[in-house]
């Protein structure tokens, strides 16, 4: 268990930006792991088994508690969608803006950006590059159009990048 | 190095994101979930579900559920061949003759509302009918400002 906590826990606070319910999420992974105790004990995939479940127990947490919101929250204006629908705006690479920096505090950074883009944005992008889950499947677990987790996930990447350029110019006297 | 490409953006960004480590589990996570698996292996047999009964027990309450399906089934064929059958059933019958009579004045009002209701000029019924849409979408709207204010509210006191 301690091999894989970290990962387990990660895995499912990023999905569900909350440290509480990303608890539980664990415990219930590793309850329904002891379950399987004699298939996974001897398995080599057995960190990518808790990985999927976690994932899957975070999205049911998710659909389960924010349907009921779903309508209200996407109905009217945009106005939490970081950097949405605006005109497109020249970068830097985001993943220089860390060169130098501890491991631990690009960590945090990432995070803190990550828990500021909205649901519809955060969880399509988590799924596809931190969860290797093809477009198709990502539309298919989250019960919306292709072409929606496509934009979705483009939309979020333009806005993590404004984010973090933000916090990568503050950084930048840090790493040099 | 700057890009608005998006392929580069979604390259640079795939990299960001791979290259961070893992948060570190709360230190209590451990042992809850160790809490957690205690408190249910204490738990009796009979209080966990028909998977983690013992064998023995498995085969005992299957075989006596089918003796008792078998028991009733048969039971019930017997008592249907009984000359007793047939008063209790006409005893059943009179219990529930209310249900004829309920079934009479329910078809007597769906009758009357069906007159009622092609009496009405169709001009009343859909503009009635528009009159419900816009109230829902009214009431939809006000929930959907209300919701969207007080989150606003609660993200920025």
């Amino acid at each position: 268990m301690r091999k894989y906590q970290n990962m387990v826990f990660t895995t499912s606070a990023r999905l569900v930006k909350n440290d509480a319910q990303a608890e539980d999420i664990s415990q219930d992974v590793f309850i329904k792991a002891y379950e399987h105790f004699e298939m996974l004990s001897s398995s080599p995939a057995a960190g990518g088994w808790l990985k999927t479940v976690a994932t899957n127990l975070s999205l049911n947490h998710l659909q389960r508690y924010r349907n009921r919101w779903r309508f209200f929250s996407e109905l009217g204006g945009r106005d939490d969608a970081e950097g949405e629908d605006s005109p497109a705006v020249e970068f830097a690479a985001p993943d220089t803006f860390f060169e130098g920096v501890d491991a631990d505090e690009r960590r945090a950074w990432v995070d803190e950006a990550l828990a500021k883009l909205p649901d519809h944005q955060r969880v399509p992008l988590v799924l596809y590059h931190f969860e290797d889950i093809p477009y198709d499947q990502i539309a298919s677990r989250l019960g919306v159009s292709l072409a929606k987790v496509k934009t979705d996930i483009l939309r979020a990447r333009a806005a993590l990048a404004k984010i973090l350029s933000r916090g990568g110019e503050s950084l930048a006297p840090l790493s040099h | 190095m700057s890009t608005n490409d998006p392929e580069k953006l979604e390259a640079s960004i795939h990299r960001l994101l791979r290259s961070i480590p893992d948060r570190r589990a709360p230190a209590s996570l451990e042992a809850r979930v160790l809490g957690e698996l205690s408190r249910r292996a204490a738990l009796p047999w009979w209080r966990k579900s028909y998977a983690y009964w013992p064998s023995a027990v498995r085969a005992t309450f299957f075989v006596g559920s089918a003796l008792a399906a078998a028991l009733i089934v048969s039971g019930l064929f017997v008592l249907a061949r009984t000359t007793g059958a047939t008063a209790l059933a006409g005893g059943v019958a009179e219990r529930f003759s209310w249900l004829v009579l309920a079934r009479e004045i329910a078809a007597s009002a769906s009758d009357r509302l069906r007159t009622l209701i092609g009496a009405i000029p169709t001009l009343w019924l859909y503009g009635t009918a528009g009159a419900i849409a816009i109230c829902y979408a009214t009431l939809a709207a006000i929930g959907a400002a209300a919701y969207r204010t007080l989150t606003f509210v609660r993200q920025n006191p």
